[in-house]
């Protein structure tokens, strides 16, 4: 008995003790369960007469080099309540942040059910197509009319407006945007035989269209038949879902839009893509379970010197940079590693291409709208977005950044900013992600051994049971 | 005194201190009024667990249902509850991938349990329990780690050991050990293999941990007997040890069957279902992704839910087979020495 006493005291002590720990823990807080923790800026709360107003902004950003995404609206939030102050506002505004890495699916969706469970963030940023669904489930606001009485939105470049709209009304405000290149490694190119003048010209070639895709395929099972690069590493695309598969679909020739904003799906281009991919499976280009989800082993590959041709992003170059290349950071990056456009694609478009994917911040749909928009509005100044866009490696959205040196003394930002002359944008379609889910399956059967035309056929079947007649099959 | 009236007498004494003793009335209640409390009674102590199942199954299982007639999805979120009759399920069943999901699923349950979740947890309690008691209790332990560390880092784990060169410790060295190309020689190469094994590890130690249990509960006396009658060990095992927990082996059996065919976030922290076209993707897996989660976060609820719905009905079905086949009324009757 007295054996179980001391047993019982002892178990007590040690669910007392982790209770302490467990409390101690959830104490702080600032910490509210994300993985980069939040943040709140120093509002001025304690001016008498004030009216503090909360602002939750939720940001999806890499580690270290995104977090001027989320981080921003917090400085901005101090010239906000300097402007509402000089205004004789009484109000005050303080932002939480709640900023991770979380998968974009998730992230997406976790909005999504926030907004449902009226607990949504008041400002949240996110793909700018995703406004297609959003707007049209009417969880964001239309801020049409709002966007004008901020003049620091006056400076945001023209053309990235139009990712903000659906039906002619806007969703969003730009908050980056990136240029999506081809990478080479220029070390592997010299191993497989090429001369230093043909590895300067190729930016231009690729610009020019003389440097198709097929040439690209050839010098990559050339690189692989030589052992520069080991089977399967010739070319990689990126290891899951994601906007550049649009722009093979594109360079094919294929159209996504008609002329009421239905989407098309163009069975002959989405061949002619599912052959690209077979191809290079066949060609030992490219593995087969190169599809893997897996960005960590990745970026590795692609950093290290692992692979000669990949697609990629320009954010993915500040990435690489920080936290991947063996030493020498940028350095070593710029030794090594050279970009251009997409190639063209002979019998698509025979064109270069790229692919834009700006980012917006949006304000759910029981925000103080004019107040989000203040604070957004104080983070969208040059010198704000240029530390976020040298750090992060994504393209300035500003006018007054083409000659604000401290963006352009960025060299890899100038250099990869020129591949824009090429770009194209996602749609901003309700229907566009069920659209590029089916898409991406084409892809994943092809490369999967599928023959490229009974990919087509599922993909087709996909379409009809999920969109029916919000899909036109051409 | 006859021997009939000492017999009374007793009785009497008997009933007299019976009821002193246990304090009951002398004048006994109507039998009615005793079931009736009887019956308020045992509810009163189901309340609970019947509130539970009902919250947080039952529930859930009807809107669940419910949910697979309609079309909800990110797309048409601000219209929830328009219903599509049995569009989903005529979708679900002519899916071109249903049947390699469904081979998938059924391949990864029974390799798991069979390999893992009985057949390495039998082995592990044998052992275990025929080593010097200490080492015993410190390998099962051992074993237990798995089952111990949050799924997130022990997949990352794995992930650290399996994955592509460079980021893979394998695959830097094992190729070229093995004298093969390619730097996706594991988890690339062969991803079943690595969600069997993660998963089994895991299923291993509860299995582990019931077999040892029962084991341990045997009589010495039976074991002694057979080796003086000169039994070997595999004799003891086969003819005694097996026997004896043949309860616990069909619980195990029932229980991690069903606890396989709902799991996936092991699967989905380590392959994503990949790589490739649905190589490693299961049932579970299957209803998440469509519910919850894809690139662009057009989020189908419904049609998740479609294939939740048939997972939770084949599952039952299961269940019931298994209570019939394995006679599970019999293993939990009262044994039948009591009723002599």
């Amino acid at each position: 008995m007295k054996r179980i006493g001391t047993r019982f005291r002892a178990l007590i002590v040690l669910v007392m003790a982790f209770a302490l720990v467990a409390s101690a823990c959830s104490s702080d807080d600032s910490s509210s369960g994300d993985d980069s923790g939040s943040d709140t800026t120093a509002a001025t709360a304690a001016d008498s007469g004030s009216e503090l107003v909360t602002i939750v902004a939720r940001c999806k950003a890499s580690p270290p080099t995104e977090e001027g995404r989320c981080n921003n609206l917090l400085r901005g939030a101090v010239d906000a309540n300097a402007a509402l102050e000089a205004a004789g506002d009484p109000r005050r505004v303080q932002v939480d942040i709640i900023q991770d890495n979380a998968d974009w699916g998730d992230y997406n969706t976790e909005f999504e059910l926030a907004s449902s469970a009226g607990e949504a963030p008041d400002i949240i940023v996110a793909g700018h197509e995703s406004i297609g669904t959003w707007a049209t489930s009417g969880i964001i606001q239309d801020v049409t009319d709002l966007i004008g009485n901020y003049p620091e939105f006056g400076d945001v470049v023209d053309s990235l407006w139009n990712s903000t709209e659906l039906d002619g009304k806007r969703y969003g405000i730009p908050q980056d945007a990136e240029a999506r290149p081809m990478y080479y490694r220029m070390d592997l190119l010299a191993e497989l035989g090429w001369t230093q003048a043909e590895i300067d010209a190729l930016p231009a070639d690729l610009a020019s269209g003389a440097f198709t895709w097929e040439d690209m395929f050839d010098t990559a099972e050339a690189a692989v038949a030589a052992g520069v690069v080991e089977p399967g590493n010739g070319w990689w695309h990126r290891p899951k879902n994601g906007p550049d598969f649009l722009y093979y679909y594109y360079s094919a020739g294929g159209e996504l839009l008609d002329e009421s904003g239905a989407l098309i799906y163009d069975q002959a281009a989405a061949l002619k893509v599912y052959e690209i991919v077979a191809d290079a499976v066949d060609r030992d280009i490219l593995v087969d379970t190169r599809l893997d989800g897996d960005w960590t082993s990745w970026n590795a590959g692609v950093a290290n010197g692992d692979v000669l041709f990949w697609f990629g992003g320009s954010w993915q170059w500040a990435d690489w940079a920080a936290n991947y290349v063996p030493e020498g950071g940028e350095e070593y990056l710029f030794e090594t590693t050279g970009f251009g456009p997409i190639p063209a694609l002979a019998g698509g478009t025979n064109e270069p291409t790229s692919l834009t994917h700006p980012l917006v911040y949006m304000v759910s749909k029981d925000a103080d709208a004019e107040l989000a928009l203040m604070v957004i509005s104080k983070a969208t100044t040059k010198e704000l977005n240029t530390e976020y866009a040298v750090t992060s490696g994504h393209l300035g959205i500003l006018t007054t950044q083409a000659d604000y040196p401290p963006y352009t003394d960025a060299v890899f930002l100038s250099e990869v900013g020129s591949i824009l002359e090429f770009t194209t944008f996602l749609p901003n379609s309700p229907f566009y992600s069920s659209w590029s889910e089916a898409y991406f399956l084409g892809i994943q059967a092809a490369e999967s051994g599928t023959s490229p035309a009974d990919a087509v056929a599922i993909v087709v079947d996909q379409l009809q049971n999920e969109l029916g007649d919000n899909v036109i099959i051409k | 005194m006859t021997e009939e009236q000492r017999e009374q007498v007793l009785e009497a004494e008997g009933d007299a201190l019976s009821r002193a003793v246990i304090g009951a009335p002398k004048q006994p209640r109507s039998s009615l009024g005793r079931r009736v409390r009887s019956t308020a009674s045992s509810y009163g102590f189901l309340t609970p667990a019947i509130a539970l199942v009902i919250t947080f199954f039952l529930v859930p299982g009807v809107l669940l249902l419910i949910l697979s007639f309609t079309d909800l999805s990110s797309s048409n979120f601000s219209d929830p509850w328009n219903f599509v009759g049995l569009s989903n399920y005529e979708r679900l069943f002519t899916d071109p991938f249903f049947p390699k999901i469904l081979r998938n699923t059924v391949f990864y349950v029974f390799t798991t349990l069979i390999f893992f979740n009985l057949g390495l947890a039998l082995v592990l309690a044998l052992v275990t329990t025929n080593i010097p008691r200490r080492q015993g209790f410190f390998f099962r332990l051992v074993w237990l780690l798995p089952r111990l560390t949050p799924s997130v880092v022990y997949i990352l784990m794995w992930k650290r050991i399996a994955s592509a060169d460079p980021f893979g410790i394998y695959n830097q060295f094992m190729p070229e050990v093995l004298g093969a190309s390619g730097g996706n020689l594991f988890l690339g190469g062969s991803p079943w293999s690595f969600v069997i094994l993660t998963n089994g590890f895991i299923g291993a130690s509860f299995g582990m941990i019931i077999f040892t249990s029962a084991l341990m509960s045997i009589p010495d006396d039976l074991i002694t007997a057979a080796k003086v009658d000169g039994a070997n060990t595999w004799r003891i095992i086969r003819d005694i040890k097996l026997p004896l927990i043949k309860w616990p082996l069909l619980f195990i059996a029932t229980y991690q069957t069903l606890s396989l065919l709902t799991s996936f976030e092991y699967i989905l922290l380590l392959t994503e279902g990949g790589p490739g076209l649905f190589t490693t993707e299961v049932w579970a897996l299957t209803a998440y992704k469509r519910a919850f989660s894809s690139y662009f976060g057009n989020s189908q609820w419904a049609y998740g839910a479609t294939w939740a719905v048939v997972l939770v009905t084949v599952a039952l079905i299961m269940a019931i087979v298994y209570v019939k086949i394995f006679k599970f009324n019999e293993l939990v009757e009262e044994p039948r020495i009591e009723n002599l």
